[in-house]
C-alpha cells in the first residue's frame, strides 16, 4: 500500500505534527532569544525627564526602617568597597553581571554607586533589556551620605530645618551615623566615620530573593 | 505585545481576576465535557481500563510545551516571564506521591472534584471536604512540617537547565514519549478490554 497522508488516522496526523514540531525544536536553538525587547525612546525620556525613577535617601531609609521587602537593593561598587560600607539590605552586584539574570523583570529594583553615572548607565542596560521596575538612588551613596549618615544643621538655621533635623539626626542614628550640627560632630561620635557594618537594631536582613510566591496551580 | 500580559503590567489584580474567572469556567467545562467529572473515569486510569485522563494529560503537557517553545521563539512570549515553582525535590516527591494515593483512593484529583461537585455528585463533595479539612489541619502542623517543607531546595529550575542541555532536545525527548505513551496507552486499553471480557 502506497503510503498517504489521508490513510492516517486523525490521531496520527496530529501525532506527526506534535512530532514534527517537537523534532525541529531540537535545532531552534534557544527560545530565550527570541524575546527582543524594544526600546521606547520618548517613553524613556519623559521618565528621565520627570524623574519618576529616582528613590531619594530619605524614602529608602524610610523603607529600610519599616522593614519594606518588596524591593532589591543593588549595590553596583566594587566588592572592596561593598565590604567596607553599603547601604544594609544592599546586595553586591557589579555592572557587567546586571542583566546576567540575578534579577527578575519583575522585581523592583533600586540601584545605587557612588554618585549617579554608574546607576544611570546600568539603569539604561536593564531598561533596555525590559527589566521594568528599575529606580535609582538619588544622588547615590554619597547623597546618602550627606543626607542620612551625617545631617548636617547649618548654624543659624530656620526653626522648621531645626525640627526636620531633629527626625534626621533619629533617621541618622538608626544607621549608626553621627549628626552633624554647624563644623562638629552632635554627640561625641567620631564625626564622619562610617558605621560598621552589622545591621542597624530592627532590621532583618533579606535572605536573598527568597520572597515567596503564590502561584502555580 | 509580548505576553505574559499580567507580569507586563497590561492589566491589573482586578482584572487578572475577571480572567482568572473566565478561564476557569472555561478549564471546568472542558474537563466536564472530557469525561473528568467522574470519579469512576478517573479512577479507571489506575486499572489501565480507560487511559484517558493520561492521554489528555499528556496532550495538554506536549501542547502548552511546544506552544510556548514556538511562539517564544519566534518572539511573542516572553519566556523569562513565566513563572517557574520552586524546586523541592524530597518534600515534593513525598507531595505527590500523597496527592498521588489520595487520587486512587478519592477518585478524584482538587480540580477534578470542583468540577464533579459542579454536577452534584455527592462523592465529590465528601471529596472537597476533605480537601478543605487537609488544608485546615496542614496550615494548624504547619511548624511542625516547616523545616522539611523548605529542605532540599533547589530554587527556580527547570530539567534543561539542570542538565545544561539545550531546550529543544527536551522539548524532543517529551514529544516521543508523548507520542510512544500514546501508542503504548491504547495497546495496553485494548488488552485490558479483552481481559476484562474473558474473565
Amino acid at each position: 500500500m502506497k503510503f498517504s497522508l489521508n490513510n492516517l488516522t486523525i490521531n496520527q496526523k496530529l501525532a506527526l505534527i506534535i512530532g514534527s514540531l517537537g523534532f525541529l525544536a531540537v535545532f531552534a536553538g534557544s527560545p530565550y532569544k527570541g524575546f527582543t525587547s524594544t526600546i521606547d525612546s520618548e517613553e524613556l525620556a519623559t521618565i528621565v525627564e520627570k524623574e519618576v525613577d529616582h528613590v531619594p535617601p530619605e524614602e529608602l531609609a524610610g523603607w529600610i526602617i519599616t522593614g519594606k521587602a518588596d524591593y532589591r537593593l543593588i549595590d553596583l561598587r566594587k566588592e572592596s568597597e561593598f565590604l567596607e560600607y553599603h547601604i544594609p539590605t544592599a546586595e553586591n552586584i557589579q555592572l557587567p553581571s546586571i542583566s546576567d539574570g540575578q534579577l527578575n523583570r519583575t522585581e523592583k529594583i533600586i540601584l545605587y554607586s557612588d554618585g549617579g553615572i554608574h546607576s544611570a548607565q546600568a539603569w539604561f542596560l536593564l531598561k533596555a533589556n525590559g527589566y521594568k521596575g528599575v529606580y535609582i538612588l538619588r544622588g547615590g551613596l554619597e547623597d546618602w551620605k550627606d543626607k542620612i549618615l551625617f545631617p548636617r544643621l547649618p548654624d543659624n538655621a530656620p526653626p522648621t530645618e531645626v525640627a526636620a533635623f531633629e527626625k534626621a539626626k533619629l533617621v541618622s542614628t538608626f544607621f549608626g551615623g553621627s549628626p552633624q550640627i554647624g563644623g562638629a560632630a552632635a554627640s561625641g561620635v567620631p564625626a564622619m566615620a562610617l558605621p560598621k557594618l552589622e545591621a542597624p537594631a530592627g532590621v532583618q536582613p533579606k535572605a536573598g530573593a527568597a520572597k515567596k510566591k503564590k502561584e502555580g496551580c | 505585545m509580548n505576553a505574559p500580559f499580567f507580569k507586563f503590567g497590561l492589566f491589573g489584580d482586578d482584572v487578572s481576576l475577571i480572567v482568572a474567572f473566565v478561564i476557569g469556567i472555561g478549564f471546568g467545562f472542558f474537563l466536564e465535557r472530557a469525561g473528568f467529572g467522574s470519579g469512576r473515569k478517573l479512577a479507571a486510569q489506575f486499572y489501565f481500563t480507560d487511559l484517558t485522563v493520561f492521554k489528555v494529560m499528556f496532550t495538554a503537557i506536549i501542547t502548552a510545551m511546544v506552544g510556548l517553545f514556538w511562539l517564544s521563539w519566534v518572539g511573542l512570549v516572553d519566556l523569562s516571564l513565566v513563572y517557574v515553582t520552586p524546586t523541592y525535590i524530597v518534600p515534593q516527591v513525598v507531595g505527590g506521591l500523597i496527592l498521588g494515593v489520595g487520587f486512587v483512593v478519592g477518585g478524584y484529583c482538587p480540580g477534578t472534584s470542583c468540577v464533579a461537585a459542579a454536577t452534584g455528585k455527592l462523592d465529590a463533595f465528601v471529596y472537597l471536604g476533605g480537601i478543605i479539612v487537609g488544608i485546615f489541619v496542614f496550615g494548624e502542623v504547619f511548624p511542625l512540617v516547616a523545616g522539611f517543607y523548605e529542605s532540599t531546595p533547589m530554587g527556580q529550575v527547570t530539567v534543561p537547565q539542570h542538565l545544561g542541555m539545550p531546550y529543544g532536545i527536551m522539548v524532543f525527548l517529551v514529544v516521543l514519549t508523548a507520542v510512544g505513551g500514546f501508542a503504548g496507552a491504547s495497546w495496553i486499553e485494548k488488552k485490558m478490554a479483552t481481559k476484562v471480557k474473558e474473565s
